[in-house]
């Protein structure tokens, strides 16, 4: 009996030292233990009119590197600028008093954190004080919602009356997408199915009886709502005193964009919206 | 019920029962109840299903609370003890249960060391004497290692007696120690009453239904029927005693002051002749 | 020492009667916790029985919920080519949620229904009479020491569990689906944070999961009616109580920790 005990504690003994040798795994191996690390470290303050998704506990970083954390963010009754501080690494207590920190975010869906570009001052910033030149977060989505009209419900859709459009490429286009004009809901896609003939993907638009007035060159374009959202048919009005019948075709169309393409025709080309201003960005 | 409830060493009653009133869900268990359970003797209570004799017994041990009155063991009275030294109390008491109780996680010799690794901390070759000693006690030395899931239901009562009784206790509770067993198994329990209690002086109460197995081993009787003490003495002149308790318990009638029927209303209007029988 | 039985008019006050014999239950186990040391070496042996038999299942299990996991994200994050943020997610979505809650209901259907049908069939058998007899407390030689147990049991099987998924994610993400091990690796990193995840998340989660499990289960043995009918009744009780109160428990702690 003596003996069984003693192999219940062994047994009981190995399970707990399983049990710990797996804890410690998950907080070395899967966890940047030094995000919990706080050594000596002093605090700098910056104010900022934006801060964007910004957290407490978010990195502060130089060069892309980490040398501490965001500590606090307070917004002062009747001020209208976030006042956050910053928790910096002792070893780094060089940062000239002219440096910009900025509110970044780590590629396009990443976590926003701080960074800090150094100015050329000769002084270092002191514990405790102030970092005067701020950025405020990149308006990243203001900037999108520029090029893509912003999502709404879909309207009760009444009486409608379906006209066609051809695109080369309808990207993940598919039936029951919304149709949009000036961002606004204005009917559905009906169905969407290649032409044989032509080789291009034949698309039908099923509009709501209300937009009777849209003029017959009027273009279509296929569109993304947000980075990641699903695809909709935008309509952007022509000039043609003619209007869209049941039964017309589109002729001018715009296909499916790559999400690569459009950033980088706007990273290329600097302003956004030049002839893209399908939904007024709101 | 005013008069002196003390019991000591030189008392003849061990455990002194008075006016013990016990009411469970609405219904009278005990009705001013009196009882003295003498000192070195086997006595059995006997009575009616569901009279409470088991619940006399859990009284006794301090496992039940009464409404009403008082029960001293040894002097002491139970329903004023705290848990330690109710505890301390029945370490000198052996109860043996209905179903022998052993438990199941351990083999035979550890649920008979039991009480011992609890309360001791005697050296292992010690526990290991006094458990072989016990079991030797029963004729069961040879089942040390079995499980009690290997053990038929005499065995395992000798088993559960061996535990009873390993702390040599002042006082063994036999709660209906014959039931279910064959006629071997059952002189065997017989003998080993009788000879733990000439033996070791051990008084022992024993609450069993078994006519001729009192008879043969009790040396006071107690009969219990609507919460009262109706008949008591020594076995033989409590089965001659012309009662109509003891006759229809002893003789075995169907009727008598034990209705047959359990209580109900009108038998006719059960059966829904009550326009009839007005 | 008569427990009546509560009024059996309506779920809800039953339920309410339920919760609160069970916090009174709680705490006389907490109450015996002192008397329970003695017993220490019962409590070893429960935490063999509830924690060490449950491993292998909670293996098993930790591995497949990684691996599916893995699968699962890596045909959506494949839809806007963020695959290589796979392993995070499995590691997030395990520390905080998946891990802690799928231990919780293994541990429940494993070893809280052992626990609730042991000390209800200890009770039919008069086994808990018995040690009253012998005088040993039962709460403290039974119910505590299983409790305890339960308590010390589940962090360290959640910590199995976790590491275990981990594991199968690896496994799915970078052997198979051909996820750059590196990226997997750093991902992860440098989103788990040790405080909110694994302490917040895996250790504290589970150890109220485990109390909560625990309590239930040696609740139900202790007032069940001993018979036979009673103690498949409350083992099924076990098992439909603790799934409950460990589900609303998740939405109350992450409310109040994340």
């Amino acid at each position: 009996m003596s003996q069984q005990r003693s192999s219940y504690a062994v047994g009981t003994g190995l399970f707990i030292v399983l049990g710990f040798a797996a804890l410690a795994y998950l907080a070395t191996q899967t966890s940047s233990v030094a995000n919990v690390h706080q050594g000596d470290s002093y605090t700098v303050q910056a104010q900022f009119t934006n801060i964007g998704q910004l957290k407490e506990r978010a990195p502060v970083k130089i060069a892309g590197v980490r040398v501490g954390q965001v500590q606090s963010i307070t917004l002062q009754p009747g001020h209208d600028v976030a006042d956050v501080k910053l928790s910096i690494d002792k070893s780094y207590d060089h940062i000239p008093q002219d440096s910009v920190a900025t509110i970044f975010t780590s590629g396009l869906l990443g976590d926003q954190y701080v960074g800090i570009q150094y100015g050329t001052a000769k002084q270092a910033v002191a514990a405790g004080g102030t970092l005067a030149r701020t950025k405020s977060t990149e308006p990243l989505e203001e900037m999108l919602g520029k090029f893509f009209g912003a999502g709404s419900v879909v309207d009760n859709v009444g009486g409608s009356y379906s006209v066609k459009a051809s695109f080369t490429n309808v990207g993940s286009l598919s039936a029951g997408a919304p149709v949009k004009m000036a961002g606004v809901v204005i009917g559905s896609v009906q169905s969407v199915h290649a032409d044989p003939v032509k080789l291009n993907a034949e698309v039908v638009l099923s509009i709501d009886k209300r937009y009777d007035a849209i003029p017959d060159d009027s273009a279509a374009a296929v569109f993304t709502s947000g980075l990641i959202g699903t695809q909709y048919v935008a309509i952007q009005p022509g000039g043609s005193p003619d209007v869209l019948k049941d039964g017309d075709e589109m002729i001018l169309t715009q296909s499916a964009m790559q999400l690569e393409d459009l950033i980088g025709k706007f990273l290329v080309n600097g302003s956004p919206g030049d002839k893209k201003d399908a939904g007024n960005g709101k | 019920m005013t008069e002196p409830v003390r019991t000591t060493l030189d008392d003849p009653a061990l455990v002194r029962v008075r006016g013990l009133t016990t009411v469970l869900n609405g219904k009278t268990i005990f009705d001013a109840l009196d009882m003295d359970i003498p000192r070195g003797k086997i006595t059995a209570i006997m009575g009616p299903s569901g009279t409470g004799k088991t619940t006399l017994l859990k009284h006794i041990t301090g496992q039940m609370r009464a409404d009403a009155g008082s029960i001293h063991v040894n002097g002491d009275n139970v329903a004023e003890l705290s848990r330690e030294q109710l505890y301390k109390l029945r370490e000198g008491i052996g109860y043996l249960f209905q179903n022998s109780a052993l438990l199941t996680d351990f083999d035979v010799f550890e649920n008979v060391a039991f009480p011992l690794r609890q309360h001791t901390r005697l050296p292992e070759v010690l526990i290991r004497n006094l458990v072989l000693l016990k079991l030797q006690a029963v004729g069961l030395r040879g089942a040390a290692q079995l499980m009690p899931n290997e053990l038929s239901g005499g065995m395992a009562r000798r088993v559960a007696l061996a535990r009873a009784i390993v702390f040599d206790p002042m006082l063994i509770l036999y709660d209906e120690p014959f039931v279910g067993l064959d006629p071997v198994a059952l002189n065997q329990v017989l003998k080993l009453i009788r000879t733990l209690n000439q033996t070791l002086g051990i008084t022992s109460v024993l609450v069993a239904h078994e006519l001729e197995a009192i008879k043969q081993v009790a040396d006071h009787v107690f009969l219990i029927a609507n919460g009262k003490v109706v008949a008591q003495g020594d076995p033989k002149t409590i089965a001659s005693d012309g009662s109509p308790w003891t006759r229809q318990f002893f003789g075995g009638e169907a009727d008598g002051p034990v209705p047959f029927q359990y209580p109900a209303g009108d038998y006719a209007e059960a059966l829904g002749f009550a326009g009839a029988a007005k | 020492m008569t427990v009546r039985e509560p009024q059996r008019n309506n779920v809800v006050s039953q339920s309410l009667a339920q919760i609160g014999a069970c916090g009174l239950f709680l705490l006389t186990l907490l109450a015996a916790i002192p008397r329970s040391f003695r017993y220490a070496r019962e409590t070893i042996r429960q935490l063999w029985f509830v924690g060490a038999m449950s491993l292998t299942i909670i293996m098993v299990c930790g591995l497949f919920v990684g691996m599916v996991l893995m699968l699962q994200l890596y045909h959506v994050l494949s839809i806007f080519g963020g695959t290589s943020a796979s392993g995070m997610v499995v590691a997030l979505s395990v520390y905080r949620e998946l891990g802690p809650v799928v231990t919780a209901l293994l541990f429940a259907g494993r070893a809280g229904t052992s626990i609730t049908a042991e000390i209800g069939l200890m009770r039919a058998t008069d086994q808990i009479d018995a040690m009253e007899m012998m005088a040993v407390d039962p709460i403290a030689y039974v119910a505590t020491p299983r409790f305890l147990a339960g308590l010390i049991a589940m962090p360290l099987l959640c910590c199995v569990f976790c590491a275990m998924a981990i594991f199968g994610g690896h496994l799915v993400g970078v052997t198979w689906l051909g996820i750059d091990n590196g990226t997997f690796w750093s991902n992860m990193t440098a989103q788990v944070d040790v405080h909110t995840d694994i302490v917040n998340g895996v250790l504290l989660k589970s150890l109220a999961f485990g109390a909560v499990v625990s309590l239930i289960a040696v609740f139900q043995g202790f007032t069940t009616p001993p018979t036979s009918e009673g103690v498949a009744y409350a083992t099924t009780r076990t098992v439909v109580a603790s799934s409950i109160a460990i589900l609303a428990l998740d939405f109350v702690l992450t409310a109040f920790l994340m």
